[in-house]
């Protein structure tokens, strides 16, 4: 950065970085404004799980422009990777993380490999059918828990060193929640800006020009594709904590419909686009709640009809907001 | 477990997939549309079926049209919900909303249903041919028949009749066709009524062999998606070749190997043939 360039940009910065600081402690706090009762942050704790979940997703629909229908696999990964390692082999988070990271890469880095090659909604096809295919292997496959599931799965422990944080009532998990929430809206904001993001957008919104500029669409697929695994990854592993087991439920259509909801919901290409979507949906799930199945059709419902009627979703409705956070 | 009795389930097996997969074969190859409720769809139209057959007494053949007519309708309602996305092409959000769809359609019918799992009641599918070893049902016979009539039906409807063609140059360019006096609406309308229509009438032909769950619509798509990717995208006879091969392999596969695993396998053959060979098996 030139000395002109950030000479002219002083004062704004530190404006966006104090009020983002500020909203962010806010945010932090928010259970106890909220009453600091256990629903409070069970819930808060489930939004910012379920969101960094969505953001998985966020990245391969708002930036690439293509339809990952497989997310639910990484999702249940990250889940089944923290439930496998600590219940039977005792590992603390960091190796079960790590874990989940690695898995989620090696299973996206195969199926983009796959489909390298075909048309966009084969791509689509295979991570459905990824998908239903990991269902049936987890359902029968008795060693990492089958039917069942795995019960029991231990509190979260971060040893640091010195000390070891303990996640072990939801109070205790909020701040990992948080933690992991700002880290996933630092990297999709460092995403956004960087080469790959803009890359990926180019090749949505003006094929004809990436090509000519000798990009490779295919890469530029495979890549987002594998560093968004990860993030829906690690949600699946800290969910594991949350709710002490694991099961092929982790598998259900609900998961799929909920990411593409949120994501589409606020607006494609909105960093809190899919945050702001999930708070929204969850409230809805949770406090006003007409039963699973009456949920299932506004789920759905609010999926088709917000594509139909406002592709862009309810920023595009306001369209106040849309420049400050391009 | 001797080798002609796999062939004849094999047959079975994979005449049931290719009379499922036939709407999203002309969906696709023919309009160049997808519709990722198609699993939903079958579970309505396993459940109208059994609903007009159980709760409204009706006979089996006039079950199957109150299945074809109610999903036919739903076809038309949605596509007419979905025109805008479809006449401009965009791939993405079609995907995108039919599965919103088809959550929607999940939901519903767990509702109107319940959450039980249901058999159809019929005498067809009960009735055995012993033919010295070997065995199947008379429903097997009527979907091996039913299937291969279907298909023929449908390539000389496609190869050999003016709306075939007029199918395909909407299909190449919606807005070309509609300069030369083609109305691409009502043709896309009409091509989706048929998947929607063809859907239901697999479902209500297979789903007698097997109980029927309101949730078993995420699971049925797959062989359907394999068929048609196997099948070369679009090619009818492509397709049909492909549900049978699929069913033989999923037949020996299931005895001889584990029956747990049967999807997988599938899944199995579809990435190999993907890095084999993009484009399908019966590439032109």
């Amino acid at each position: 950065m030139t000395a002109i360039e950030s000479g002219s940009s002083t004062a704004k910065p530190l404006l966006r970085t104090t009020s983002t600081v500020l909203l962010a402690a806010i945010a932090f706090l928010l259970p106890q404004l909220l009453g600091g009762t256990s629903i409070a942050y069970s819930t808060l704790t489930t939004i910012a799980i379920f969101a960094v979940m969505c953001y998985g997703v966020d990245i391969v629909l708002s930036y690439l422009g293509e339809v990952s229908l497989g997310h639910t696999l990484f999702w249940a990964a990250g889940g089944y990777a923290a439930a496998n390692l600590s219940v039977k082999y005792g590992l603390n988070g960091w190796a079960t993380a790590l874990a989940t990271i690695a898995i989620c890469i090696a299973v996206a880095v195969f199926l983009g490999a796959v489909t390298l090659r075909t048309r966009e909604f084969v791509f689509s096809l295979v991570t459905y059918a990824a998908t239903v295919v990991a269902y049936e292997i987890a359902f029968n496959w008795d060693a990492i828990g089958g039917s069942d599931g795995i019960v029991g799965i231990p509190a979260l422990k971060l040893p640091f060193g010195f000390a070891t944080y303990s996640g072990s009532t939801q109070e205790d998990l909020w701040p990992i929640a948080f933690i992991l929430l700002l880290l996933t809206l630092v990297f999709i904001a460092r995403f956004r800006r960087s080469r790959l993001g803009i890359t990926a957008l180019m090749v949505q919104m003006n094929p004809a020009l990436a090509t000519s500029l000798g990009i490779d669409q295919r890469k530029v697929r495979l890549a987002v594709f594998v560093i968004s695994a990860p993030i829906t990854g690690l949600a699946g592993w800290l969910y594991a904590y949350q709710r002490a087991y694991v099961g092929p439920d982790m598998f259900e259509t609900y998961f799929l419909v909920m990411m593409l909801t949120a994501v589409v919901l606020v607006g494609r290409r909105v960093l809190l686009g899919p945050l702001i979507g999930t708070g929204i949906l969850i409230a809805q799930q949770n406090l006003l709640s007409l039963g699973g199945d009456w949920n299932k059709i506004i789920l759905g419902s609010v999926l088709a009809i917000v594509l139909i009627f406002w592709p862009t979703g309810l920023v595009g409705l306001s369209g106040r907001f849309r420049k400050n956070t391009a | 477990m001797n080798i002609t009795q796999q062939i004849v389930n094999g047959l079975v097996l994979g005449s049931g997939y290719a009379c499922i997969a036939l709407g999203w074969t002309i969906l696709l190859g023919v309009a160049r549309l997808v519709n990722f409720a198609h699993g939903q769809l079958y579970m309505l139209g396993a459940f109208v079926t059994w609903f007009a057959m159980t709760k409204a007494g009706l006979p089996y053949p006039l079950a199957i049209v109150v299945a074809i007519v109610t999903l036919a309708t739903l076809g038309a309602l949605m596509q007419i919900a979905m025109i805008g996305l479809v006449m401009t092409q965009n791939l993405t959000s079609l995907m995108i909303v039919t599965l919103g769809l088809g959550y929607v359609l999940q939901g519903g019918s767990a509702l109107i249903f319940g959450g039980n799992p249901q058999t159809l009641p019929g005498t067809l599918s009960r009735t055995k041919v012993d033919l010295g070893s070997l065995w199947f049902t008379w429903q097997d016979v009527l979907v091996l028949v039913a299937t291969l009539a279907l298909y023929g039906a449908v390539w000389l409807f496609t190869k050999r009749t003016r709306f075939g063609s007029v199918i395909r140059a909407v299909a190449e360019d919606p807005k070309l066709a509609e300069l030369f006096g083609i109305n691409a609406k009502v043709v896309y309308l009409l091509v989706f009524v048929f998947e929607c229509s063809a859907v239901a009438l697999g479902a209500a032909l297979v789903a007698p062999r097997s109980p029927i769950l309101t949730s078993m619509g995420f699971n049925e798509v797959i062989m359907t998606f394999v068929v048609v990717v196997l099948g070369g995208i679009g090619s009818i006879g492509g397709a049909l070749a492909a549900g049978l091969g699929l069913g033989l392999f999923i037949a020996f596969f299931g005895a001889f190997i584990a029956q747990a695993y049967t999807t997988a396998a599938a899944f199995a053959v579809l990435l190999a043939l993907l890095v084999i060979r993009p484009a399908g098996l019966a590439t032109k």
